[in-house]
């Protein structure tokens, strides 16, 4: 044998002792869907490490369900396929946080257990916020915590430009804010209408909030929203960068501290407080005044089958440990999510004013998959934020842009 | 000079006494066995499980359970008829030749200016390959920066030409062209590699001749580089080829396709309809996906073909 | 052709890698920017303001993750070059029955996509204890070069002389004798390219570390960078942070091997 192939050889032998060894490590710890010491938790958060608050609130809710935790995080928009794929391998992990548009899909597909076969407790949750998880009368889950979407505005920007904030009480208005900000040298508004979620995810106050409904995208109230959009980007009161913008670019573009206001989320209330200026928060308008009702952002806790049905009790044990009523103070202090239920949110808003605004946005927020949109909502979602592009770089009317979305959605 | 592929599949040029055939391929295929134990270790079930899907009628339900219903070629007549065919199409096919075409001949370029062995030449040419060290989602998104309607530093270098700036990510014109300039950045190291390699087994010996017999540099190029480089250049471009088509990574984070599917080619697409959105459509996704397959199959007949015919000719 | 003179050559080439390394540069500004000059309108050319926060954060926690790579890495190149080496040998030199089709079939396997390989071994891995360990992710990251090495290696192996080769086999040597003395040597920018790439490859690669690792005691510098991408925020100066500092010893290992291929293609052309 010469030494080429000897060496082949022995990097090929070399390599499979290895994976012998490792195979056999494997099957003792039990990696997978986990064994009787060990339950697994997979969530969005990749950002937060092992030492964050999530995970010590995680590995104390096991310690007390009397199991180790393996937790592992995935980025939030593979999560769904990855469980999708595991499911099919059977090797769902015991506890899954996952973003709520996505619960439904996760329950057609079967992957999740109902509230009737795990046992948890959603009795006092926010009935707008627990739409999200439910489909066919069946709840699937519990929420975690809430966020929305509101407006961001720079006082410094808006004083220079002779606009009284409260003043913007409606689309009018507030477009009128706009001008004058534009004639002062700054930039009107900044918010993302990417083609994802994302995107679709912003226009949905807007949407909402011209008394338009997902089940019929291309009624005139919602061709206003759209042309509202459409307008601020051809007089430059937004820049043409929205139509790829996610919210974290969109952010960025606020922080600069050029622009005055900016649609964005609960999640940045941590970053808000580094920004260089005096920050304030207005509801989003509706068409003729009023709070335009905002999407619910955060994750549903759920339970994925199990062919070992015994495992549901303890899961039941951790799921309660992070999000009943009791417990869920410290989890979405952890996270910066608005709890629930009523009683923490007012916890929440007496430890801290400035969640307040938030609060109120959150208990005037709609599920994206309630009305039993569930599984029509990704569809309908995906040619809103094609029609809002369209629309944006000028390829079609904001009219015609909604009546071929509308069409394409069988 | 004949090259590899093709040369399995002719009848031997030579004839050899039988027993020595045999015993050749015998050592050929004991050669093989590494490669051919590992493809069908590794890749014989992913393969048989994309045209699966492309057969089957999948929902997420029967994803998870296994049991889709075999509906046989419905997939594909579905993406046929789809609209978004004919525009994925035009866009795969103008990506593709136009990436391959720059790629190709600033590589090439490339590859020659280096083959001069100047102080630092090896150091620079190995600093060319930094990019391919990055993940894609780091050079896509920095192209992403780059790029950006207001505060990208191409528009800022415009800008101070005197030029007006361009939406490069947010325009449907202008789409297409800022994914491409992407690819051909990420694609000239690849092709400076290779086309490197190959000049390092041209004999200077005849350049020399050539030189001697009062040939310049231009006709030396074309009549003694070009024509050594050929076998090189083949697997290059069928290389480059079977990569470009499958480049997704860099068009989804730099415009995800759009906007309305102004940049979506089939990778796109086929990435969009089974992992992109919140309810994937598995088996159209991957009957996208086997057009692409089949796609660089045809072209790689097409190159055993061209191979055939020049050692016939 | 002198290895002195010409000094345009170089000042050329230090142009135009400057061209080609201008988004690298980019990465290492975006890096050293603050969080609220990220979007500066014009942006600056200079990260005058700076910060070193990117750095910190991962210098404080990914610094693990580049040994991981860099096993991962080798073991992917090893795996790789003991396989494609003797395939291509046999597709170009011995040409068996059936040869042509094998190339063929390579074609078709380079072009399933990676999310459906990445599929494909979740599969297998799960059933064989695979899952999450480094060898599993060294063989998914072999398959990444296998065919491209197997086709390159034909490919420049098919240049060297018939001739060579009969007069080995006159001398009485076997196809393995001929193969280790006559064909490997002279294959040597063959290997290096192919080890080059697959090393790359395996360095960059996402989708087999995100399906096959996530969650392992030990994971890849790609996923590190999910550390940064979270479920609402992205934090982009630790993104291209990890990045820059995942890309130096990589870099560095580049140059170093270009001086051995160098050496060794000069060392051949003085025997000649």
């Amino acid at each position: 044998m010469n030494s080429a192939t000897r060496l082949a050889t022995v990097t090929v032998a070399a390599l499979l002792a290895v994976s012998a060894t490792a195979c056999s490590a494997a099957s003792d710890s039990g990696s997978g869907s986990g064994d009787g010491h060990t339950y697994t938790i997979w969530d969005p958060y990749p950002q937060l490490d092992a030492s964050s608050a999530w995970a010590t609130l995680l590995n104390e809710c096991g310690t007390k369900a009397g199991v180790s935790i393996k937790r592992t995080p995935f980025d939030t928009t593979d999560l769904s396929n990855k469980t999708l794929l595991a499911a099919q391998q059977g090797n769902a992990p015991d506890v899954l946080v996952v973003d709520n548009p996505v619960v439904s899909t996760l329950a057609e597909a079967g992957v999740l257990t109902t509230t009737a076969q795990n046992k948890i407790d959603t009795s006092a949750v926010d009935a707008n916020l627990l739409a999200a998880g439910q489909s066919g009368g069946q709840t699937y889950g519990i929420p975690i915590g809430a966020n929305t979407l509101a407006l961001y505005y720079n006082k410094s920007v808006l004083q220079a430009a002779g606009v009284d904030v409260a003043t913007v009480k409606d689309w009018v208005s507030l477009t009128a804010a706009l001008a004058k900000v534009a004639a002062a040298g700054k930039k009107g508004i900044t918010f993302s209408a990417i083609g994802t979620e994302e995107g679709s995810f912003q226009f949905l106050p807007w949407l909402w909030g011209s008394g338009a409904a997902l089940t019929k995208i291309d009624s005139p109230s919602a061709v206003s929203a759209l042309s509202l959009w459409t307008d601020w980007l051809k007089q430059g009161y937004a820049p043409n960068s929205v139509i790829n913008n996610t919210q974290t670019t969109s952010w960025q573009e606020f922080a600069t501290g050029g622009f005055a206001f900016a649609e964005n989320g609960t999640w940045q209330l941590g970053n808000a407080k580094k920004l260089g200026f005096d920050y304030g928060i207005i509801a989003i308008p509706g068409t003729s005044g009023g709070t335009a009702p905002a999407p619910t952002g955060g994750e549903f806790v759920t339970v994925p089958t199990q062919t070992d049905t015994g495992r549901y009790a303890t899961s039941d044990k951790i799921v309660t440990c992070l999000a009943s009523t009791e417990n869920s103070y410290n989890t979405d202090t952890a996270l910066s999510y608005i709890a629930p239920t009523r009683v923490v949110q007012d916890r929440q808003a007496a430890a801290n004013p400035d969640l307040a605004v938030w609060v109120r946005a959150v208990r005037a927020a709609k599920g994206r998959t309630s009305d039993n949109l569930g599984v029509k909502y990704p569809a309908i979602s995906q040619q809103l934020w094609t029609a809002v592009q369209a629309a944006l770089s000028g390829s079609k009317t904001p009219a015609a842009a909604l009546t071929s979305a509308q069409s394409a959605v069988k | 000079m004949t090259t590899l592929l093709e040369r399995g599949t002719t009848t031997g040029a030579a004839p050899a006494a039988p027993r020595r055939r045999r015993t050749t391929n015998w050592a050929g295929w004991a050669f093989l066995a590494p490669a051919a134990i590992y493809l069908v270790l590794f890749y014989a079930y992913p393969l048989y499980r994309n045209i699966d899907l492309s057969l089957r009628d999948y929902t997420v339900r029967s994803f998870v359970r296994g049991d889709a219903p075999f509906t046989g070629l419905a997939n594909y007549l579905a993406v046929l008829r789809d609209p978004t065919f004919g525009p994925a199409l035009v866009h795969t096919v103008a990506f593709t030749a136009v990436s391959l075409v720059f790629q190709y001949s600033i590589g090439l370029a490339l590859a020659v200016f280096f083959n001069r062995r100047f102080r630092l030449s090896a150091t620079l040419r190995a600093l060319f390959l930094v990019p391919w060290l990055l993940p894609l989602i780091v050079s896509a998104s920095t192209w992403s920066w780059l790029l950006n309607s207001e505060s990208g530093v191409v528009n800022a270098g415009l800008h101070a030409l005197g030029v007006a700036p361009v939406d490069w990510l947010t325009s449907p014109t202008w789409s297409l062209v800022s994914v491409i300039i992407a690819n051909i950045w990420i694609g000239v190291p690849f092709n400076l590699v290779l086309l490197h390699s190959g000049l390092q087994a041209i004999p200077a010996s005849l350049y020399e001749a050539a030189a001697l017999d009062g040939a310049g540099g231009w006709r030396r190029f074309r009549h003694i580089t070009l024509p050594m480089l050929r076998p090189v250049t083949a697997i290059t471009l069928l290389l480059g080829l079977n990569y470009t088509l499958k480049v997704f990574d860099i068009i989804w984070i730099m415009t995800r396709g759009g906007p309305v599917d102004s940049s979506t080619t089939f990778a796109t697409w086929s990435y969009r309809l089974g992992f992109g959105n919140l309810l994937p459509s598995f088996g159209l996704g991957a009957a996208v996906g086997n057009l692409l397959v089949l796609t660089a199959l045809a072209f790689g007949l097409i190159y055993l073909r061209t191979q055939r015919k020049r050692v016939s000719a | 052709m002198t290895c002195t003179g010409k000094r345009w050559h170089t000042a050329l080439a230090v142009v135009l890698t400057g061209v080609m390394l201008f988004p690298v540069y980019w990465m290492i500004n975006v890096s050293l920017t603050r969080e609220q000059d990220m979007r500066k309108t014009p942006p600056d050319l200079f990260p005058l303001h700076g910060t070193l926060a990117g750095y910190q954060e991962v210098l404080r926690e990914q610094l693990p993750y580049l040994g991981t790579s860099l096993i991962i890495g080798l073991g992917a190149t090893l795996l790789t070059v003991a396989v494609s080496a003797p395939a291509g040998y046999a597709l170009a030199a011995l040409r068996p029955r059936g040869g042509g089709v094998f190339g063929f079939l390579l074609l078709a396997a380079q072009m399933v996509p990676g999310i459906i390989m990445a599929m494909g071994f979740y599969a297998i891995y799960l059933r064989s204890g695979l899952l999450q360990t480094v060898p599993g992710l060294i063989v998914a990251d072999s398959t990444l070069a296998v065919p491209f090495g197997v086709l390159v290696c034909a490919a420049f192996m098919s240049g060297i002389p018939g001739e060579l080769l009969q007069a080995a086999r006159i001398d009485g040597a076997g196809h393995l004798r001929t193969f280790r003395s006559v064909v490997l040597p002279m294959s040597r920018n063959a290997l290096v390219t192919v080890s080059l790439f697959a090393f790359l490859w395996s360095w960059s690669d996402f989708v087999f570390a995100a399906t096959l690792d996530n969650g392992g005691r030990y994971e890849p510098i790609t996923l590190g960078i999910y550390h940064y991408i979270g479920n609402n925020n992205q934090q982009w100066n630790a993104i291209m942070a990890t990045a820059v500092v995942a890309s130096l010893p990589a870099a560095l290992i580049l140059v170093l091997a270009q001086r051995f291929v160098a050496a060794g293609v000069t060392a051949g052309a003085v025997k000649e």
